[in-house]
Parts: structure tokens; C-alpha cells; sequence
């Protein structure tokens, strides 16, 4: 069902703020739909209570301490805003570089970057105690502390998101403001990321995060990961028939992902050759490394390692690139690989404490867990329900594409697109020229 | 025209995947990126400039020595809210400074938990401000020192305290979002435990770890409590040495100072020329924990 063909006069269309909300379609949804939902409600409430656990027993329930001073909810605040600026990348490309393959793609890249940036500032805000103290962040902001950067960047972003979802679903501003819009939102998606990684570079008590190779690493696992979320959750979206894209989309998509994610997997060869290297090794460095190497932090490096160069392994021939089981498998990879990456870059700051004293690895308690899965469940929840509600579908006369029939071939489509639009020359076909 | 059309999107199928891009629209691309970048540069520029205005407003040193008046002149007021913090005094002319005797230090900790009963730290919080590492002889390497150990006074190792620096460059000071803590006019780096968000980043940023989180309630029993130091604001809040503001500002000196059997501790005003400090400071060869990092410290190690 392709919510965006409802017309508005069907019952239990509801238009607000100029978005038609189609709430009828929840109530044809299946139970198998309801079923999901109520479990990612299960989950989000587990998280509320996790929530009220901490905030009435105090921050004794983390398993947070003086030597590993930031928990999961870091490392998940890292993922979550990398996922999110990596899938903005992708529909920013339609506008900046004229990617038009990716047009489709537009409405739901921009509503997980907003979701996933959202997710990120509630995790910030539920390791606090007294979150009300956040008014001091407008108040006296310290122009010396990155924190105030990144933070003012994630709300910022996260506004930026919303609006441009508004303005693609409603046109406002037509063709016109949604390019001015990835103008301003390709940037900040960037420098939310730069300013994130300096949390961690910005740093000369911490040896291993002090480095700037930390900012390009940053960008690079964003938009791997970000690009293997979109392509994972437009194969979701296909299958339950709510959008619908071309198969060399798909691959276009794969093929940016083996791009970025070996430039990712040589940023990481160059630092770890830095810390090593006889004329460059420092012993606060080496011992630090090892440590993820072959010491006890190994369970938390090795798979960043074996899943992205796995991943990269199976998106490199291009014989079996376009196969969908090869990409969603490749991209599930990195997406966990991803996530034991920020995991492994928290860790990295914290194995060895700045006094010298090693420090037994950091697992979650089960309080932090709550609160992540909570949280993790509350962005689904948003994605679930947006899926069946918001039309995230691009209409047809925004974009190049022909209507999806199936028992055409691709070339068919192109010929049938042509056709529908006999005005619209292909940019490839003018730089040939 | 279909059939040329056909072989045509046939080929840029399995050309390098068709991200087309026209010229017009890379070069804006370009251009983009080039602002992005240029945006994520403000805030070093930010950096220098607030140091500038904060060392070009400081700095009148008088104590007719080279080598102090240079450290006094660095180390000034930083993110300084124009008023004390609530639980202190107004600073006065002096500057506070500390040089510890490595040589004399037998390791007993006498200092760690004169400084505990001092501060009002909570009995079950976990940490103490004054950490005292057991060294091995012939080098100063942090990753070989010892935290724990068990046996003081031992012939063969040497024993060095580390707390907070009060440094005249503090990393902490400048890491916090909220301009919680500061450095006093006297070089004292305190912190407002009413306005710390807990974010912690300024323990991320401290090399010394001398900065430590509440993660509970801290208790300490009401026998010995103190009531000129804070207790109840300090749950889930950072907290750490603050050179016994409350003492040293009422012409005391600090607990730790106090408790050393061994006078290994000098505690004074560098401002005073013929003060132990500057005296030390001024003929003896000392030195300071990770100098490299220019965090400038206010602690000196000597012997």
C-alpha cells in the first residue's frame, strides 16, 4: 500500500500542519504490525522504569565510575549521531552532487536522521541526575568546552531535520528550498560529527583519543554506517510495501558503502601504524593499544575489524554486489561493526587511567541497559509508526523514477520514464555532451 | 532512439555506478564542504581569543624574582564569575603553591586521610583526593607505579602524591560546559556544586585524575563532619582537592601539609619571596607530573 496514492478526501486522513497524518492506515494495519508495536512499547516503558530507577536511587545503579567516567550511553550517543548524519549524507547527495538515484530515498533518510538525532539527546539527557540543570547550557555556555558545541549542534540538528521533512512532504518552497535546505543540512550533519569526534581528540589527558585522525574517522564510520542503516531500513520498507525502489539504486547505494567504508577500515590502518611504529611508539600508547589487541578489550576491537573488512570482502566483486542478501548482510555487519567501534573508542580513553593503573573493561549495568534499550525501542516506535502514517513515499512527478510494476524489467522502466517525462534530459547525458 | 537509449543506461549501469554528478553542482558541493570546515575551525579561533583577553587583563607579579614572577603571572583567574564560590572566602593577594619532598615521603598516606576527614568525603564514595603512587626506582613512568599497594615505607620504591594541581592552564576548568568550576584569583580551581550538570567531561579532561564523581549520596558521620566544608550539594556532583580554601584563607595551612610526618608537604603564598615555596621554587631543581601536557601546574615535586 503506497500511502502518498491515498487521496486526501479518504477517511481517516487527517491533514495537520499541512502533512496528511493517515491514521486510517493504522487501523487496517495487521495484527503482525500491532504485535511489533507493542513490544518496542514493552521495551520503551522498560526504559522509563530504568529511567525512574536512576533518577530516585541515584547514579549507583550505573556501573559508571571515576575511571570509566562515560558509559553506554556515550558510546551509543557517538552511533546514534553518526547513523544519523550518515543517512543525511546520502539524501543530501540527491541535491549537491545530483545523485538523483537516491531521490527516493529522500523523505526516509531525513526522518532517521532526526529520529536517530533524537534518540542520541534523550541518551545524554537520561545520564544526568538533574537534567534541569541543562538550563545552564544557555545560560553561561563556556565557548572553551566542545560539549557546547556538539551539544547546541545535535538540538540544532535535530530542529533542521524535522523542518526539512516538513518542507519534502509538503513542497513549500518547492524544488527550491529543499536544495537550500541540504545546503545548510549537509554542513551541519558534518560538523555535528567533527564536533563529536573532538570530544573525544580534544583531549591531551586521554593518549589514544588524542589525535586528529579521530575527525575523518569519525565522518567516514558515520556515513558507512549511516548508508548501511538507510539501505537495511529501505529493504525493510520495501518489503512491507511501503516504498518502493529500483534495484540500481540499491547498488548505487552499495557501492558508495564499499567506497566509504575502505577509506574507514585506512584511516584506522594509518593511527594504528602511528601508535606502533619504533620511532613513533610511546609506551602510554602501545600499552593502551595492546590492550585491545590481544588483552582483555579484544572482545570489543577484533569484530570492528573482522566484520569491516568482511563486509568490505563481500561488497568488492562486482559480480554479486547487486544481490540484495550480499548487501543487507554486508550492511548489518557494519552497522555492528560500527557499534563495537564507538564502544572500542570510549573504552580506549578510559583502559588505562591517567594516573597509569589499568582498569578491568566497562560493561553496562543493567539500569544502562534498560535505558538503551528504551531508547532503542522509542526510535523504532517513531520509524514504526511514521512507516504507516507520515507518506514518506517521494510522489511520482518529484523524481525521475516510473511508477513500480514489477513485471517490468529495469530498462523497461527507463524507456516508461522517458516516455512520462519527454522533457527531463539526463545530467549524464548533458556532460557526455 | 529506444535502442540506443537501451544500450546507453545499459552501460552506465555497470559504469562505476552512476553517481552523476554535473560540474556546477560538485564545485557547490565544494564549496559546502570548504564552509563546513571553515565553521568547524571557530571554535579555536573562540579558544584564542578568550585566553588572549583573560592574560592581557591579569598579571601585575612583584616579587622582584625572575622565576616567580613569571609562574604568578600565568597563573590568574579563568571563567572567574566575579564573586567567590559560596563555600569560600574572598581570595586574597596571595598565591597558592605546593612543593612535595619525593625524597622525604615514606608512602604512609597519612596525608590521604587527614585530607578525607577535612573534606567531608563520603565514607562510601570510592575515591580520595590525594592518590599516593609507589614508584620504581630510576624512572618517573605512571604505567609501572603502583595505586595499591599495601606495604608503605619500603626501601626500594619511592612514593609520590598526586591531587589536584590547581594548574595555572587547567584543561578541567576550560572542558566544563557550564562554566561550573573555575580558577580563583589565588589559583585555586573550585567548583559550584549547584551548577555542576554532571556531565563529567572535566574528569575526562583532568591528565591527573584528581577530579572525582558522587555516584552516591556521600555520608560521613555526623561525629565528623565539618561543617565549614559543603556535604549534602555534593551527591552526584564532582568534586576534588581544593587546597582547604576554608583554612588556607583564614592563614591556616592545608589538612594534608598538617598531617605529614615527615614535612614532605610545603604549602604557601608565592607572592611572599621568602615563603618556603618560593624559596624552594627558587634554588632547588624541581620539577612537575606530565609538564609536557603545559597544563602548568601549581604542585612541584622535589628531591
Amino acid at each position: 500500500m503506497d500511502v502518498t496514492d491515498v487521496p486526501a478526501t479518504r477517511p481517516g486522513v487527517k491533514r495537520l500542519i499541512g502533512v496528511d497524518f493517515d491514521l486510517g492506515a493504522l487501523r487496517t494495519a495487521g495484527p503482525r504490525y500491532w504485535a511489533f508495536v507493542t513490544v518496542l512499547l514493552i521495551f520503551t516503558t522498560l526504559g522509563i522504569i530504568g529511567w525512574i530507577v536512576f533518577l530516585t536511587q541515584g547514579a549507583g545503579v550505573m556501573a559508571q565510575r571515576d575511571n570509566t567516567t562515560w558509559g553506554l550511553w556515550f558510546s551509543n550517543y557517538m552511533y546514534y549521531v553518526g547513523l544519523s548524519a550518515g543517512g543525511l549524507v546520502v539524501y543530501a547527495s540527491v541535491h549537491l552532487f545530483g545523485a538523483e538515484q537516491f531521490r527516493p530515498l529522500a523523505r526516509l533518510a531525513v526522518l532517521q536522521a532526526g529520529v536517530l538525532v533524537m534518540v542520541a539527546l534523550l541518551g545524554d539527557l537520561t545520564d544526568f541526575v538533574r537534567p534541569w540543570r541543562f538550563f545552564w547550557f544557555v545560560v553561561t555556555p563556556n565557548p572553551t568546552a566542545i560539549f557546547v558545541y556538539t551539544g547546541s549542534a545535535a538540538a540544532a540538528y535535530m530542529v533542521l531535520c524535522f523542518a526539512d521533512l516538513w518542507i519534502l512532504i509538503t513542497g513549500k518552497g518547492g524544488e527550491k528550498l529543499a536544495h537550500r535546505m541540504t545546503l545548510i543540512a549537509l554542513p551541519f550533519a558534518m560538523y555535528l560529527h567533527t564536533t563529536t569526534a573532538f570530544v573525544l581528540a580534544l583531549n591531551k589527558s586521554r593518549e589514544l583519543w588524542n589525535s586528529a585522525v579521530m575527525v575523518p574517522i569519525f565522518l567516514t564510520s558515520a556515513t558507512a554506517s549511516g548508508v548501511a542503516l538507510l539501505l537495511i531500513c529501505a529493504y525493510i520498507m520495501q518489503h512491507f510495501g511501503v516504498l518502493k525502489f529500483k534495484k540500481s539504486m540499491f547498488r548505487s547505494l552499495a557501492t558508495l558503502l564499499a567506497t566509504v567504508i575502505i577509506i574507514d577500515l585506512f584511516l584506522l590502518l594509518a593511527e594504528i601504524i602511528t601508535v606502533y611504529w619504533p620511532t613513533a611508539a610511546k609506551l602510554g600508547h602501545t600499552e593502551r593499544m595492546t590492550l585491545f589487541f590481544t588483552g582483555p578489550y579484544a572482545w570489543m576491537f577484533l569484530p570492528v575489524l573482522v566484520l569491516g573488512i568482511g563486509a568490505f570482502a563481500l561488497l568488492a566483486p562486482r559480480s554479486t554486489r547487486h544481490l540484495p542478501k550480499i548487501q543487507i548482510t554486508a550492511s548489518a555487519m557494519y552497522v555492528v561493526a560500527i557499534f563495537f567501534k564507538r564502544y572500542t573508542l570510549m573504552s580506549m580513553g578510559f583502559s588505562i587511567g591517567t594516573l597509569g593503573q589499568y582498569e578491568t573493561p566497562y560493561l553496562p549495568s543493567l539500569v544502562e541497559i534498560l535505558l538503551a534499550v528504551g531508547l532503542v525501542s522509542l526510535g523504532l516506535l517513531f520509524m514504526t509508526i511514521g512507516a504507516k502514517v507520515l507518506p514518506l513515499a517521494v510522489p511520482e512527478h518529484e523524481h525521475e523514477e516510473a511508477h513500480y510494476e514489477p513485471w517490468r524489467t529495469e530498462l523497461e522502466e527507463d524507456d516508461a520514464e522517458e516516455a512520462a517525462h519527454p522533457g527531463i534530459v539526463p545530467e549524464r547525458a548533458l556532460d557526455a555532451g | 532512439m529506444s535502442g540506443d537509449r537501451k544500450l546507453r543506461d545499459k552501460a552506465e549501469e555497470s559504469a562505476p555506478e552512476g553517481i552523476t554528478v554535473s560540474r556546477r553542482r560538485f564545485v557547490e558541493g565544494l564549496g559546502v564542504c570548504a564552509g563546513m570546515l571553515a565553521a568547524a575551525a571557530v571554535p579555536g579561533l573562540l579558544n584564542a581569543t578568550a585566553a588572549d583577553l583573560a592574560q592581557a587583563s591579569e598579571g601585575e607579579a612583584n616579587t622582584g624574582d625572575e622565576v616567580l614572577d613569571s609562574i604568578i603571572e600565568h597563573d590568574h583567574a579563568i571563567n572567574y564569575p566575579d564573586k567567590p564560590v559560596y563555600y569560600a572566602k574572598p581570595a586574597g593577594k596571595e598565591k597558592w603553591a605546593m612543593v612535595i619532598d619525593v625524597k622525604a615521603c615514606i608512602g604512609c598516606r597519612r596525608c590521604v586521610y587527614a585530607c578525607v576527614k577535612e573534606n567531608n568525603i563520603g565514607r562510601n564514595s570510592g575515591f580520595t583526593y590525594i592518590q599516593v603512587l609507589e614508584m620504581e626506582p630510576g624512572k618517573v613512568e605512571l604505567e609501572t607505579a603502583e595505586l595499591n599497594y599495601e606495604e608503605a615505607g619500603r626501601s626500594d620504591r619511592w612514593y609520590m602524591p598526586v591531587q589536584c594541581m590547581q594548574c595555572a592552564d587547567p584543561p578541567c576548568v576550560k572542558g566544563c560546559p557550564v562554566k561550573a568550576t573555575w580558577k580563583e584569583p589565588d589559583g585555586i580551581v573550585v567548583i559550584d556544586y549547584n551548577k555542576c550538570i554532571a556531565c563529567r567531561n572535566c574528569m575526562i579532561t583532568c591528565p591527573y585524575g584528581a577530579r572525582h564523581f558522587n555516584w552516591v549520596r556521600p555520608q560521613v558521620p555526623a561525629s565528623e563532619a565539618n561543617p565549614d566544608v559543603p556535604l549534602e550539594e555534593k551527591a552526584y556532583v564532582v568534586e576534588k582537592c581544593t587546597f582547604c580554601v576554608h583554612r588556607t584563607r583564614n592563614g591556616e595551612t592545608t589538612a594534608c601539609t598538617e598531617a605529614c610526618p615527615v614535612g614532605a608537604r610545603k604549602f604557601g603564598d608565592l607572592n611572599d619571596p621568602d615563603s618556603e615555596v618560593s624559596q624552594l621554587l627558587k634554588t632547588r631543581r624541581v620539577w612537575r607530573l606530565k609538564e609536557e601536557y603545559s597544563t602548568d601546574p601549581m604542585i612541584w615535586y622535589v628531591g
